[in-house]
């Protein structure tokens, strides 16, 4: 097993928190396909980061690419040797390029004549000629969500470069990007411990960086960072708030994970708890802390540094967020001079779109979506409440909270309905309306709520969609794929049976004349890119992808039904007799493929086993149906399981494409019946059949 | 604990030092110190530069009548441009902090992604807000483009809050009660009438109607300096032009729509003059560049100014 190590350290100017995982995943993967391509397989990539330092240590890599024979083909034959079969100057020329006599050259035939040819061995370059080569490439050819250029235009890069360390078993790897040239030193903390040193290792690499303030491992730096702030909070028998994504933010932005812990005035409290952690969050990149689900008037956060000697960290951050506290309480004391529904009168003030009026018109559209909803789903008693929710709905963009704490939309909104004494069922619906946003998200708790937020969304769908302004690639500034993703959703899991076409249709008559393709454009548009979104979730819920298409082809109106339809298929997915029917029904679907409808006579039927697939044919429909009515897919497709034996004797017994017209004819018209049978759960002929699982025979 | 006056000292000679022009203040209302044409047009072009001064800066929606402890209508920034940017900007800066009197060895300092984009001037860079102890101190930027060109060289902007470093530094709850001079006159005593006046013109006196008609003529002024050939006279009416904007938005008489409209108008301005500048330039030969490469940027053209 080779030991070759390489260890890179690109070191430069901070590097934006969000870019650095995509960054060095990006290059981890890209360097293992570059040494992957020139049959250089190392053992193991690993990558790191801090906000100064890319680092990426590959291991157990051979000294040299191996040696390779490979084939050049030079000039044609017929200019090659001259009319005595002597080799010309372009014969020559080639074998002196190739580094062989001219006498070693062959003639081979290929599609295009006679060439000359020669068979030329290389000897595999070091492994440190390869890698300066590669990592620059890779390195430049990193995708960052911002480049940037500096100095007389150097760049694009995320940010300026300082340093790169490149060695390979302690010889350092030459090359030059951005002006920067590699060696073998590099420099601590730059504040805590500038002085550049040299390295050999990732050994003495890790330890000597280390000594100079900075621990260069990621996990590491989260790891200690939660670790400390749980045992803060435990020291005041309390619990850190959880926030994910924040704790690893706060490990990319340090090169040593200190702790700061700031204590704020109790009268703060008296804020709602989701401002409170928004506030601290969003401002101050701080964690709270809570004691039997109260927050207390203690903050958590990082610095870059191990210690705080004078108390003056803990002191600035302190003064900080006293007055960015102080801010959100005005912005909550300026917004609760009124009620809601008195905020709820500015939206007309408000664009929601320039082409599709103000926010003012989007609730009024909103409401009678709502009010539909209801109708349709039979939820006479919830009219009332969707009314007065969807009036409330968007008032919350016209408050000064949400202006500076955008990430609190909706739920602002919620605080200040319950606030005013609104019910339960409404204030939740405002409070949840932008639920669910990501897949770890619920849908709304309350079903005025549920009403609400299909509303919002097929109203901002259609009218998106009516400008012609779909989404394209990866551009969706309208944040379309996350409404339909949560329409889709809420209707999946509410288990409501709503004709999203139908509701959409609505919606595009609510808009008048506002938009700029017709109705049955826009729904031509909205249906696939909605059934998109329910391939999408039905995937995340783990079903095939044929299992999807095949429960698809059948029907879209209804998602609960389509979803159990799916997980009936995926639930017998494995069963032989099913499969057995499933290929039968490609065969099927092959045989009558451009035939016209037949008429069926039983008196035609003439072999035994015909007679036994119409018998047993006219049982399965019945079961089918039955089924089918009861919303029992899985008993339906076990019906079709069991109909495999008798299909299959049909096929071995009885030759369809009988010489008889009539006698043939009959069989296609029972065929055709039989199909029709077959696909009314899902439609079998899109289920991928691995054949080595099915039985013999089939 | 260091003055108001102190702290612009220091970094005033910090920067001269490092072969900064030391600029006065532009006479004219502006939102941030970008905008003075020291900024805003030498950034522009091939020609090295490297200017620092202090800016008043007005943010007429920011007034609070004096009663606020964070928030002015008109604040202090220190703008500093260096252009190339130097490859050892970052720990230059950090020796600024320094030569005001900041011990790194006790307080955390970091930089945190933060691009900046000013819309009126068509204007974008690249960089971070500064973080001392939580408290962001200085917007540190690249410029990447300015007046709708791009930036080659690259610029590097800081620009340091004043009030807020005086106020952080010594922990003080009230910018009013910052020392503007030590043991002497604080800040309150000698900019709290100020605030208290212009934020009532701001928001109770200005009259809409007579600034919609400045607004328009003093667009039509930069049009016909621009059609004279005279950049700096054409720039100061989109200067005031942006002003003006700005007092109509506090006054609450710009509507969200308008207001687009407004910021594209400015815009068209900003773009107008940067194009005319770098084109006037180089008419006369881009004379800082002067093949000299050993002279101190900065020279001889302000003199010629003066």
């Amino acid at each position: 097993m080779p030991k070759g190590e390489l260890l890179l350290e690109v070191r430069c100017e901070e590097i934006p928190a969000r870019m650095l995982r995509p960054a060095i995943a990006e290059l981890e993967s890209s360097i293992a396909d570059g040494l992957g391509a020139r049959d250089l397989v190392p053992t193991k990539i690993e990558g790191t980061f801090t906000p100064r330092r890319l680092v990426l240590v590959v291991r157990g890599l051979p000294a040299r690419e191996p040696d390779r024979r490979e084939r050049q083909i030079g000039p044609p034959a017929a200019v090659a040797f001259d009319g005595d079969g002597n080799p010309t100057p372009a014969a020559l020329g080639f074998a002196q390029r190739c580094g062989v006599d001219a006498s070693a050259l062959e003639r081979i035939e290929t599609e295009k004549g006679e060439y000359v040819s020669v068979e030329v061995e290389s000897r595999g370059r070091s492994t440190v000629e390869v890698l300066s080569e590669l990592l620059p490439s890779a390195l430049v050819g990193l995708t960052w969500a911002k480049t940037m250029r500096w100095g007389e235009g150097v760049g694009p890069w995320v940010r300026p470069i300082h340093g790169i360390v490149a060695l390979f078993e302690e010889e350092v790897v030459p090359f030059e990007l951005f002006g920067v040239t590699t060696g073998n030193t590099t420099s601590g903390h730059p504040v805590l411990s500038p002085k550049s040193f040299q390295v050999k290792a990732v050994s003495d690499y890790r330890s000597k960086l280390r000594r100079r303030k900075v621990e260069m491992n990621f996990e590491s730096r989260r790891n200690r960072l939660a670790a400390e702030m749980s045992d803060r909070a435990q020291a005041l028998g309390a619990q850190v708030v959880e926030d994910v994504e924040l704790l690893d933010k706060l490990a990319s932005i340090c090169e040593i994970p200190g702790v700061v812990q700031g204590a704020f005035d109790e009268q703060f409290l008296d804020l709602p708890r989701e401002v409170l952690i928004a506030s601290l969050r969003d401002h101050q990149s701080a964690l709270t802390v809570e004691l039997q689900g109260r927050l207390l008037p203690v903050f958590l956060t990082v610095m870059d540094r191990g210690d705080d000697p004078k108390g003056l960290v803990q002191a600035g951050n302190e003064w900080v967020v006293e007055a960015r506290l102080a801010d959100a309480r005005f912005f909550y004391e300026e917004d609760r001079k009124q009620q809601l529904v008195e905020a709820s009168r500015r939206l007309d003030t408000l664009t929601f779109h320039v082409k599709l009026g103000s926010y003012a018109e989007k609730s009024a559209r909103i409401r009678q979506l709502a009010q539909f909803l209801c109708g349709e789903l039979g939820w006479k008693k919830r009219a009332g409440g969707a009314e007065i929710a969807a009036g409330l709905l968007k008032a919350d963009l016209t408050t000064e909270m949400v202006k500076e704490f955008t990430s609190l939309q909706g739920v602002v909104g919620g605080i200040y309905a319950r606030e005013d004494g609104a019910d339960e069922g409404v204030w939740q619906a405002v409070y949840d309306q932008y639920l669910p946003a990501s897949t770890s998200d619920r849908i709304p708790r309350s079903e005025v709520g549920i009403v609400c937020g299909i509303a919002d969304r097929i109203d901002t769908l259609v009218g998106i969609f009516g400008l012609g302004l779909r989404p394209t690639g990866s551009r969706d500034p309208f944040g379309l794929r996350r409404a339909a993703q949560g329409l889709v959703r809420i209707v999946l899991e509410a288990g409501l049976s709503i004709d999203l076409d139908m509701l959409a249709a609505r919606a595009v008559l609510l808009y008048g004349d506002r938009l700029e393709l017709s109705g049955d454009e826009v729904l031509g548009d909205l249906r696939p890119f909605l059934e998109d979104r329910v391939r999408h979730l039905l995937g995340l819920q783990g079903f095939l992808y044929d299992e999807i298409e095949a429960a698809l082809a059948v029907g879209f109106a209804d998602l609960p039904d389509l979803g159990a339809r799916v997980e009936a298929l995926h639930s017998m997915r494995d069963d032989e007799g099913f499969l057995a029917v499933v290929l039968a029904a490609k065969r099927i679907a092959n045989i009558l493929r451009d035939a016209p409808e037949h008429l069926f006579s039983e008196d035609l039927l003439k072999e035994e086993a015909e007679k036994a697939l119409w018998t047993a044919s006219r049982q399965l429909k019945a079961e089918v149906e039955q089924a089918e009515a009861d919303g029992a897919y899985r008993d339906c497709l076990r019906s079709i399981a069991d109909f495999a034996d008798v299909l299959e004797r049909f096929f071995a017994e009885v030759l369809v494409m009988d010489e008889n017209r009539d006698l043939r004819g009959n069989r296609i018209a029972m065929l055709q019946s039989i199909q029709r049978t077959l696909s009314r759960t899902a439609r079998l002929t899109e289920v991928v059949v691995d054949r080595a699982l099915v039985r013999q025979g089939a | 604990m260091q003055s108001f006056q102190d702290l612009t000292f220091a970094l005033s000679s910090f920067w001269a030092e490092r072969g900064c022009v030391l600029q006065q203040p532009y006479d004219l209302e502006v939102g941030a110190g970008t905008m003075h044409p020291d900024t805003f047009l030498r950034v522009l072009g091939p020609e090295p530069w490297r200017v620092a001064y202090v800016q008043p800066s007005r943010r007429p929606a920011d007034a609070r009548f004096g009663d606020n402890p964070f928030r002015l209508g008109k604040h202090y920034q220190m703008q500093v441009i260096l252009k190339p940017s130097p490859h050892e900007i970052q720990s230059m800066y950090v020796d600024s902090l320094q030569a005001m009197g900041i011990d790194l060895a006790v307080h955390d300092l970091r930089f945190e992604e933060d691009n900046w984009e000013a819309p009126t001037l068509g204007a974008s860079g690249v960089g971070w807000q500064v973080m001392l102890d939580g408290m962001e101190i200085t917007q540190f930027t690249y410029f990447q483009q300015a007046g709708g060109l791009e930036m080659k060289p690259v610029s590097v902007e800081l620009t340091y809050g004043l009030e807020r470093l005086t106020m952080f530094l010594g922990l003080s709850r009230n910018v009013y009660d910052v020392e503007w001079l030590e043991d002497g006159l604080h800040y309150g005593e000698v900019r709290h009438q100020d605030e208290v006046e212009s934020s009532k013109y701001y928001f109770e006196v200005a009259d809409v109607a007579f600034l919609e008609e400045q607004f328009e003529g003093l667009e039509r002024e930069a049009r016909r300096c621009l059609e004279a050939g005279i950049v700096l006279p054409a720039y100061e009416c989109a200067l005031r032009c942006s002003h003006t904007f700005n007092v109509l938005d506090a006054r609450g008489a710009v509507s969200v729509t308008e207001r687009v409209a407004l910021i594209k108008r400015v815009r068209d301005l900003a773009v107008a003059c940067a194009e005319a500048y770098v084109t006037g330039r180089e008419s006369l030969g881009f004379p800082l560049l002067a093949g000299d490469a050993s002279a101190e940027p900065g020279g001889e053209e302000s003199d010629a100014q003066g």
